[in-house]
């Protein structure tokens, strides 16, 4: 199962969350809990941590539930949304940083997945954004990989790539403002 | 969006709801953030599409097939169904509660055997407060930490009161822990005296108390929900 080929799927049930329909949620468990896993998983990097992380998303949701769009957005994003805020929250309240090693330069920008099952929208908007990850910096793109995939604060990013506090600030706001025009462009 | 060439001052606010999405700010400042995503919808949309942007990059992620004791206790503790379903359906879900307990105790016996490499050392407690079928927060209590982590489900707030999360000892009297928020996530530190009462069959309950919490140190406001405490 990738982001969004059970999006149909993900998005009927998550109409019937709301209502207090259990086989409605064991669907979207069944559909969506391995990914969110896996992104709490590797914020967090503990098992533990991001059984809770999961446990405490599913059993708040329903209020999520009843004000999801489907027709403005991609359920998967939401939740995959919600997964890594939630780690993140975690990871803040427990004032651990768990990944400090250093950060090479010049991250490489990994391949798009090329998971057969992925849905066409999906598959291009993924390789969209890796089109704009490319056109990025080496500095800036491995900055932006390491807050989307280890939780870093602004502070930890310039501990782990040797840069003052001011200058990652920059590095990742020019980054953003870059990738967002080129995103929409 | 024009260029950002200096960055004392706070950034605009699509700056600051990139920030919010990437991951980069501080626990204090996503409090700030979360604040503003609840009450301004205008932002709340910024934050919403910068989530959108940045969400296709978590298709490198793995997947990792969470343990069963995770969903068995998701449907342990889903709410009472709705009222208008009526008397039979009302009955099928005790029934169903009854099963899926009998399941998670099942599934948590297997789950000792085949995935104790995963197995906390302390698992977590959990508490889903609710009334009358209307969740208003999750609850769990971390045993290694000493923490209790309090997410709001549906929390309606109250103009001139506080919500107020209180444990309370099987056979005991409610003993005071701490502020929550409908809004965002609380983390609370659970001093040794109140861990020693976090156990299970212990209920954690939620009051509605003025500003700066119960004057009296017992809940002084309407109960607005409670529950047991459970093992993941």
């Amino acid at each position: 199962m990738d982001l969004d080929a059970n999006r149909e799927l993900i998005a009927a049930a998550l109409k019937r969350v709301p209502a207090g329909d259990r086989a409605a949620l064991q669907t979207v468990y069944r559909l969506t809990s391995a990914k969110l896993f896996g992104v709490a998983l590797r914020i967090l990097g503990e098992r533990g941590e991001a059984e809770d992380v999961l446990l405490v998303l599913y059993m708040t949701f329903g209020r999520w539930a009843a004000d999801f769009d489907s027709d403005r957005a991609r359920p998967m994003t939401g939740l995959i949304a919600i997964a890594r805020n939630r780690a993140i929250d975690r990871l803040r309240a427990s004032k651990v940083s768990r990944r400090m090693e250093p950060i090479e330069n010049a991250a490489e920008v990994a391949d798009p997945l090329p998971s057969a099952d992925q849905t066409l929208a999906v598959a291009q908007d993924h390789v969209r954004l890796h089109g704009c990850l490319g056109e990025l910096a080496g500095h800036e793109r491995a900055a932006l990989r390491g807050a989307f995939f280890d939780g870093n604060t602004y502070e930890e990013l310039a501990a782990r790539m040797n840069v003052p506090l001011g200058t990652m600030k920059s590095w990742i706001r020019r980054a953003m403002i870059k990738l967002k025009g080129c995103l929409e462009s | 969006m024009t260029e950002i060439h200096d960055h004392s001052g706070p950034p605009p606010d699509d700056l600051l709801a990139a920030e919010y999405a990437l991951g980069v700010l501080t626990g204090v400042e996503r409090a700030a953030v979360e604040r503003r995503i609840a009450q301004e919808a205008e932002f709340a949309q910024l934050v919403a599409d910068w989530e959108q942007r940045l969400a296709p990059w978590a298709g490198e992620v793995a997947e990792v097939a969470p343990p069963p004791a995770v969903w068995e206790t998701i449907a342990t503790k889903l709410p009472a169904q709705q009222q208008e379903r009526g008397g039979f359906w009302q009955k099928i879900a005790g029934n169903w509660r009854n099963f899926a307990l009998a399941a998670a105790l099942a599934a948590a016996c297997v789950g000792a055997f085949f995935y104790e490499g995963s197995l906390h050392r302390n698992p977590p407690l959990v508490a889903a407060i609710e009334a009358s079928g209307n969740r208003s927060f999750v609850a769990t209590i971390d045993t290694r930490k000493n923490t209790v982590t309090v997410v709001p489900a549906a929390f309606t707030g109250d103009a001139t009161r506080v919500p107020e999360l209180w444990l309370i000892p099987a056979g005991g009297k409610p003993i005071a822990v701490g502020l929550v928020d409908g809004e965002r996530t609380v983390v609370l530190p659970m001093p040794a005296t109140l861990m020693a009462q976090a156990k299970l069959g212990a209920t954690l309950a939620v009051s509605l108390e003025p500003p700066g919490g119960s004057p009296t140190g017992a809940p002084t406001g309407p109960v607005i929900g409670a529950g047991k405490l459970t093992s993941l």
